[in-house]
């Protein structure tokens, strides 16, 4: 396996665009990416794009605005996951020798999907538990209460997630919200599945990000930020899970821990290494458990570490100081770049009001789909990044 | 009489005028999955028998949700059910509230879930505690 480079990162402000499609999103993120890594486009050797509710050959009906042409172009969906497998996919052609450089996109538009749709919570197409009213926040509410029953987790430790990000999120310029939240303001919003209120989950979203990788050769050549420090993505892991009977529990979802484990070793480092992470806190709650399921503390921890600190600003391991998905928003297929994007950020010690001082190594991650007779979420993606 | 179909294919059975759940026992690795699929989901043995799910079950987890769904009006009972062979089914309580707790013992009933505009009745499986007595579906 060759090493891989990240020569350059864009994304749009994510929230409301409703005068934006779904190119219009894309191509300003990828542009952005473009000016970042100065180089020209036509230096990609392949793209792949993740989004979730897509239009037919989303990449290549973005690309095509740059000039990116005659190479191979990827569509990949895999729900909030979908921007974490296209990253992984570029990074997999350019350690197996297989391409020098390409880009990475991820995009949604929910503005669009909500003109197509509708409105309100649904579940996922064709499957037999979404249609007896499964949702993601259905789900998310018994992981929720399976931490305030198994780890003594109150109100104030489910909040606890959706209160941080919010507060890290001022200091983004790329964020959709820029307001400071309380328990008093969080539990007083709609409730939408006990005990998830709206200020526990993420907005609705539009945005996108993107990301160019490269070789070490190509790095060399073409790396033109002299002062950037180079950054590396060490590991990179997409765990799918397995079939579920009764001894499935939420709180220790295996695809994660061991896909965490798979990219640990990947990089040869393990989680106390971990200076900064960004994860799905698509609902609050879910974040105390991937403190445990990320190794970042001991199985059983994760409302401990929570009310430690260890994971705000200042402390041991900053979790989503981008505001995470709850206050940088979450347009679902643009999430998975973003987080890799916003590691790179932090390692090149470019992420101005919301720098997590000194980080030398980060970690992305996601989690995607809820689907019957399966451990869900069904797909995690894992990059971690080194200086 | 209106026109009645399952709300998926494959979950229910008819038998004797009555419906119930079908799920794949394997005979390779003896799990039992639910509703049958191509191959066993745990081993992808072929070898397995349709078997009638068990009708009692233990709530693993649930949730209320507080805003519609598709058809469904709020408040809303998921939960996830454990059977004694190992199997999870998520289905809809019929419950007070009051009256719901992890770990409590609840059995499955079948009937309408909800009533298209053409008048079309979608049936299909939720549960109702084992030890107060429900009417059929609402
Ligand atoms: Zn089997």
């Amino acid at each position: 396996m060759r090493d891989v480079y990240v020569l350059g990162i864009g994304q749009t402000v994510f929230g409301k665009h409703t005068d934006l499609s779904v190119n219009d999103l894309g191509a300003a993120a990828g542009l952005a990416a473009v000016k970042d890594a100065e180089i020209s486009p036509k230096e990609f050797q392949t793209a792949y794009c993740g989004a979730m509710h897509n239009i037919p050959v989303v990449g290549e009906s973005i690309l095509r605005r740059l000039g990116v042409d005659r190479i191979p172009i990827f569509n990949v969906e895999n729900a909030c996951a979908s921007g974490s497998s296209a990253v992984h996919l570029l990074y997999r052609d350019i350690a197996l020798g297989a391409c020098e450089v390409g880009i990475a996109l991820g995009v949604e538009s929910l503005s669009a999907y909500a003109r197509k749709f509708g409105k309100g919570l649904i579940g996922f197409e064709e499957d037999h538990e979404a249609k007896l009213a499964l949702t993601m926040p259905s789900f998310f509410a018994m992981l929720c209460n399976r931490l305030m029953q198994e780890r003594g987790a109150t109100i104030e430790d489910i909040c606890y997630a959706s209160i941080k990000n919010h507060k890290a999120g001022i200091s983004n310029p790329y964020s959709q919200y820029k307001k400071e939240v309380t328990v008093e303001e969080i539990m007083a919003s709609p409730m939408i599945a006990d005990p998830i209120t709206v200020l526990q989950c993420c907005p609705q979203s539009d945005g996108a990000a993107a990301i160019i990788l490269c070789s070490e050769d190509f790095y060399k050549k073409h790396n033109k930020k002299e002062n950037r420090a180079p950054v590396r993505v060490a590991g990179s892991v997409i765990s799918v899970s397995g079939a579920q009977d009764s001894s499935y529990d939420p709180l220790a979802l295996k695809s994660l821990i061991d896909g965490a484990k798979a990219a640990y070793e990947m990089a040869g480092i393990g989680p106390e290494d971990l200076n900064v992470v960004e994860l799905h806190d698509a609902f609050s709650g879910e974040e105390l458990a991937a403190y445990e399921m990320l190794g970042l503390c001991k199985p059983g921890e994760g409302v401990t570490l929570a009310r430690s600190g260890a994971a705000e600003m200042g402390g041991r391991c900053p979790v989503n100081p981008s505001g995470g998905l709850q206050s940088m928003g979450h347009p679902l297929g643009a999430s998975g770049v973003r987080v890799v994007a916003d590691i790179a950020r932090q390692l090149w010690g470019e992420a101005g009001g919301y720098q997590v001082e000194g980080a030398q190594v980060g970690l992305a991650q996601m989690l995607g789909g809820v689907l019957s007779n399966i451990e869900s979420p069904v797909v995690a993606g894992i990059q971690i990044l080194v200086k | 009489m209106n026109n009645q179909i399952i709300f998926y294919p494959g979950t229910l059975d008819e038998k004797d005028g009555k419906f119930i759940q079908m799920g794949n026992k394997c005979k390779s690795c003896g799990k039992t999955s639910f509703p049958a699929v191509e191959l066993c989901p745990f081993c992808c043995s072929d070898n397995g028998e349709k078997v009638p799910l068990s009708t009692v079950g233990t709530v693993f987890s649930f949730s209320v949700t507080r805003v519609p769904v598709g058809p469904y009006k709020p408040p809303i009972i998921g939960a996830y059910i454990d059977l004694p062979e190992g199997t999870r089914v998520f289905g809809q309580l019929q419950a007070n509230e009051e009256e719901l707790k992890t770990g409590m013992k609840v059995k499955v009933e079948t009937g309408v879930l909800w009533t298209e505009k053409d008048g079309t009745e979608v049936l299909g499986y939720y549960y109702v505690p084992v030890e107060t007595k429900h009417g059929g579906a609402e």
